[in-house]
């Protein structure tokens, strides 16, 4: 036998025939598809045992009762507790050195914790320490409600706790006065179409001031907002939610707080950032780690003293961590433990608390234990003592989601997302003048604010689309954002058509925003459903800087 | 694939949603994302290229001005009766209707990617993953061990939570229940909607409201999902009078 | 040498076909798979006689049906937090694994693709099958077998039975795909793709 290549191409046959025969290129078919299912571009979920866990969601007001999914102790997924009767299923130097009159202040924006009054207690240990709360708590009975009248508030998207005010949904009649057609107003009652920057004047309207001023401004007609007037009187008990948070009517109701120990009744009053003089803040500290109302950055610089020292504690650098001084991490639900405050629409007092399922990052800072430092004060156990005044007092009832019945130990049960509930009758509070004075006093303001900005009119009103979010987002929140253009993200603004056209703009396009308190980065959509006229925008604290005190806007392309 | 011997009682899963509660909040959309492990797409993707198994879309009554009206209409996989468009054209046969409970199955490990079932689909309900999965540093600790992440190049939709039903049958058959009675179990939109607009609900069990409508209903693909609304105008939509001219957005 | 022509003519290429089925069903085996030793020596037929215990003392289900698979350290720490018996093995155990408190890396050989779900309790339970009949007689081994590992899947080879011949004729044991399709086949169940997969 020669070696000719006629012998060589049959050798090579043969081995190809034999090849097929063999396993060797089926099998190296199927393992290059299995390694595609495993190559490192794919994530493979972690195993572990399987536990649920029960507690309750610190990231806003609501407070929401949570049942959690956990494998390997780590959540996996949250969902809402259905049973639940709340949220029914649907979050040293400068101090040293302050000048006579300068004052060290926490800015606290979310008033009502356990945490508040260790502010509280602090700062009387400090000299002028005051305790600063962003917002007056309110109550009110929404059981009770008959009519709503909603200027620009978003009743039925976000407000409150959403599972509470849903499910009460078909009690109560609500009008929503708004310039754009909000979530709320498409699924209100009624929905009134009124100019933008025009709530304050009907809200003075129908609460006893001019329905003249109020016709001109808004575009109704004057009988429309006598009919208003009347029905909120005749179709009572009533409530009238304006758009910088002024709650009035009769079903607000007198919630006392959860009981705190004696001891601690040493403490700072409550005050308002306004309330202060301007330039009398030496060292402000913010404790934006549980996000509440967002107060815009322009109102709280003008109390700040020439050499002020700002400290903000937060999770995210988004917040009041861009002009702070120092900004100091801290952790982030589900990371702390921290209690929530009963949201406006629950009548009674609760104390619940939002338990740490997770180990919060190397280096974070607790700020109540840090604020309270600076005091000398030792605020470790404040949650459980406040747990073991409440426990004592003997007042109201527990809702164990985790269904044990009345727990001997309220500490241990509200770690594992109990919640206690005050009892008592909701108490109507009395309509004092000063809700009238408060409304008419602020449509002044607001005049005065035109006024003086007058000289240069800017195009634009600005409508708040979206309720305020909290400064970090969740990477999956992009399916209602960018991935569906559901929602509009924390720097989408809105767009009609005609206005779009006259700046040179269309979907997608990057813009600036400029207002008189500033400027912001935009992404803009189209959408023929703003009113021209206005823009809207959506959430995050840039756009609430920029457009929080002030009310028009141009809009540029970038 | 599928025999036709059946040794457990058929179910035949499908919704109500009920269009006059959903107040588009979108609840439902990050829930099926966090149950179903769906990754966050690049935000050049865009809603063109944007993974959302469940979509609410905002419609209008076409009215300029204060006569205008507005509602959302969430809309997923309709899970098309016995024989669904993209179960037709799949060349890979990457995709059935489960006898045991009426679920059109989308295999990705089967799938090659061509697209032809998102063309096929007339509720553009059919996502194509453009990029393998990606999630923020740290966030794969909270990935769902219940559901396989899908590569990129293979098309996926939503399969009525199907981990869930599983879920439901291992505990059934634990507490030794037979294996002839149908589960109960809810996907995670239902569970997650504020407004209780979505109801799911075996239709072998619960008859479809007098009242529901179905999206297409002239395409004749027999949708399990049921729509209710009293507004005269949302229904009308659902015929699609003005394909490609639809006041929508979202 | 020299042959009649037609088997001359014909030999190469029975030579390369030789040298391909050689070379395919003896020598590729040995290189496609990779052996991998379990980290810890551990003795089922040990436990089972000594220990008395019986497969699903450690292979447990929970409450809401799912399975426990290969048991975790606090499992066998409730035991040998001390040692039980004398065995070098026993030690290195302990001082490896349960003092310091670190899981062992068990291979599993019947590691499926994350995209399959198997349902343990509906074949247990409600089938009544036994262990053995998927898994082999593992209860009785004095030593666990080593871990052949496919170098490009990383998949055990027991998952494609033990005779390389499985590759091309099914025969009996393995865990593909095909298997489970025969069995339910064979039993004349009902079958779906979301069946066993997620």
């Amino acid at each position: 036998m020669t070696t000719t290549r006629r012998n060589l191409f049959k050798l090579a046959g043969g081995a190809a025939a034999g090849t097929i025969l063999t396993p060797v290129p089926w099998r190296l078919i199927t393992d290059t598809a299995l390694l595609s299912e495993n190559w490192p571009g794919v994530p493979q979920p972690k195993r572990g045992e399987p536990s649920v866990r029960f507690g309750n969601c610190s990231l806003c007001a609501a407070g929401c009762a949570v049942r959690a999914r956990c494998i390997g102790g780590q959540p996996v997924s949250l969902a809402g507790v259905v049973e639940h009767p709340l949220s029914r299923g649907a979050l040293q130097s400068a101090l040293r050195n302050m000048r006579s009159g300068e004052r060290c202040a926490v800015l606290d924006l979310r008033p009502g914790r356990t945490a508040s009054w260790t502010y509280r207690r602090a700062m009387a240990s400090i000299p002028n320490g005051t305790y600063l709360s962003a917002s007056q708590p309110a109550a009110v009975d929404l059981a009770a409600v008959k009519t709503i009248l909603s200027l620009g508030v978003p009743v039925l998207d976000g407000w409150g706790t959403p599972g509470n005010v849903l499910a009460a949904r078909s009690r109560f009649r609500l009008i929503q006065a708004e310039a754009s057609e909000s979530r709320t107003a498409i699924m209100a009652d009624e929905w009134l179409p009124i100019r933008p920057g025009s709530e304050a004047a009907l809200l003075a309207g129908v609460t006893g001031g001019s329905i003249a001023e109020a016709a001109a401004q808004t575009g109704l007609t004057e009988q429309q907002i006598v009919s208003l007037e009347r029905e909120l009187r005749e179709n009572g008990p009533s409530l009238v939610l304006g758009p910088n948070g002024e709650v009035s009517g009769d079903v607000l109701v007198q919630r006392r707080e959860a009981p705190v120990p004696d001891e601690w009744k040493k403490a700072v009053p409550v005050s308002e950032l306004d309330s202060m003089a301007d330039g009398s803040i030496r060292v402000l500290l913010i404790d934006e780690s549980a996000p509440g109302d967002y107060l815009p950055w322009p109102a709280i610089r003008g109390k700040l003293a020439p050499e002020s020292v700002v400290v903000s504690f937060a999770w995210s650098k988004e917040g009041y961590g861009r002009q702070a001084n120092f900004t100091l991490p801290t952790a982030v639900y589900p990371e702390a433990v921290d209690d929530i405050p009963p949201a406006i629409d629950c009548p009674v007092a609760t104390f619940r608390l939002a338990a740490a399922w997770v180990a919060p990052p190397d280096g974070v800072v607790n700020p109540v234990e840090f604020i309270a430092g600076l005091a000398g004060l030792d605020a470790k156990n404040a949650l459980q003592e406040r747990a073991s005044a409440i426990q004592k007092s003997g007042r109201g009832t527990i809702f164990d989601p985790a269904g044990a019945g009345k727990p001997a130990d309220l500490w241990k049960a509200l770690q594992n997302g109990a919640t206690w509930i005050d009892d008592g009758e909701a108490k109507a509070r009395a309509k004092t003048a000063d809700d009238k004075k408060r409304s008419s006093a602020l449509l002044e303001a607001k005049t005065a604010d035109d006024k003086k900005r007058s000289s240069a009119p800017l195009p634009l009103a600005i409508a708040m689309a979206e309720p305020h979010t909290p400064a970090l987002v969740s990477p999956l929140c992009s399916k209602v954002t960018y991935e569906s253009n559901l929602r509009l993200g924390t720097h989408g603004a809105a767009l009609h058509p005609s206005d779009a056209q006259g700046a040179g703009l269309t979907t997608g396009s990057r813009a600036r925003l400029e207002t008189a308190a500033g400027s912001v980065t935009v992404d803009v959509t189209v959408d023929d459903a703003v009113p021209p006229g206005v823009i809207q925008v959506g959430g995050g604290p840039d756009l609430q800087n920029v457009c929080g005190a002030a009310l028009r806007a141009r809009v540029v392309r970038s | 694939m599928t025999s036709s011997k059946k040794s457990i009682k058929p179910a035949r899963y499908g919704m109500t949603i009920d269009l006059d509660r959903c107040n588009g909040c979108g609840a439902c959309m990050v829930a099926c994302a966090v149950e179903n492990n769906i990754p966050p797409v690049p935000p050049q993707g865009g809603d063109r290229k944007g993974l959302t198994w469940i979509r609410v879309y905002k419609v209008d009554n076409g009215v300029e001005g204060a006569g205008r009206r507005s509602a959302f209409v969430p809309v997923l996989c309709q899970q098309c009766g016995e024989e669904p468009p993209c179960a037709h054209v799949c060349p890979q046969q990457a995709v059935e209707v489960d006898p045991a409970t009426g679920i059109v199955g989308q295999m990705p490990e089967r799938c090659l990617g061509c697209r032809y079932c998102m063309a096929a689909c007339p509720y553009h309900a059919r996502y194509y993953n453009w990029w393998d999965p990606a999630w923020p540093a740290g966030m794969e600790k909270t990935l769902n061990p219940d559901v396989a992440p899908r590569m990129r190049g293979v098309v996926e939709k939503c399969n009525f939570c199907h981990a869930r039903w599983h879920a439901a049958r291992e505990q059934a058959a634990a507490d030794g229940k037979p294996d002839t009675e149908p589960v109960s179990y809810v996907p995670a939109c239902a569970e997650a909607c504020p407004a209780r607009a979505i109801t799911f609900v075996d239709l072998n069990q619960t008859p479809p409201p007098a009242t529901g409508f179905r999206l297409l209903e002239k395409l004749d693909t027999q949708p399990k999902i049921y729509y209710t609304s009293k507004r005269e105008w949302v229904r009308k939509i659902a015929d699609a009078p003005h394909p490609g001219k639809e006041p929508s957005r979202g | 040498m020299s042959f009649p022509k037609s088997i001359s003519a014909t030999l190469p290429f029975a030579a390369g076909l030789l040298i391909a089925l050689a070379a395919g069903w003896a020598a590729f085996p040995r290189a496609i798979y990779k052996t991998v030793r379990q980290p810890v020596n551990f003795s089922h037929k040990v436990h089972a006689e000594k220990g008395g215990q019986k497969c699903d003392d450690c292979h447990s289900f929970r409450a809401d049906g799912s399975f426990a698979g290969v048991p975790t350290l606090d499992k066998c720490a409730a035991c040998h937090a001390v040692p039980m018996g004398t065995s070098a093995d026993e030690k290195s155990f302990i001082d490896q694994y349960v003092t310091p408190n670190r899981e062992p890396h068990w291979l599993v050989y019947a590691r499926q693709p994350e995209n399959v779900y198997f349902s343990h309790v509906t074949h247990v339970k409600v089938a009544g099958m036994k262990c053995e009949s998927c898994h082999g007689d593992e209860g009785s081994t004095d030593s666990l077998r080593p871990y052949q590992e496919d170098r490009i899947s990383t998949y055990s080879r027991d998952i494609w039975g033990r005779p390389a011949a499985h590759s091309l004729f099914r025969t009996a044991g393995g865990m593909k795909m095909d298997d489970c399709v025969d069995c339910h086949r064979r039993q004349g169940l009902a079958h779906s793709c979301l069946d066993c997969h997620k």
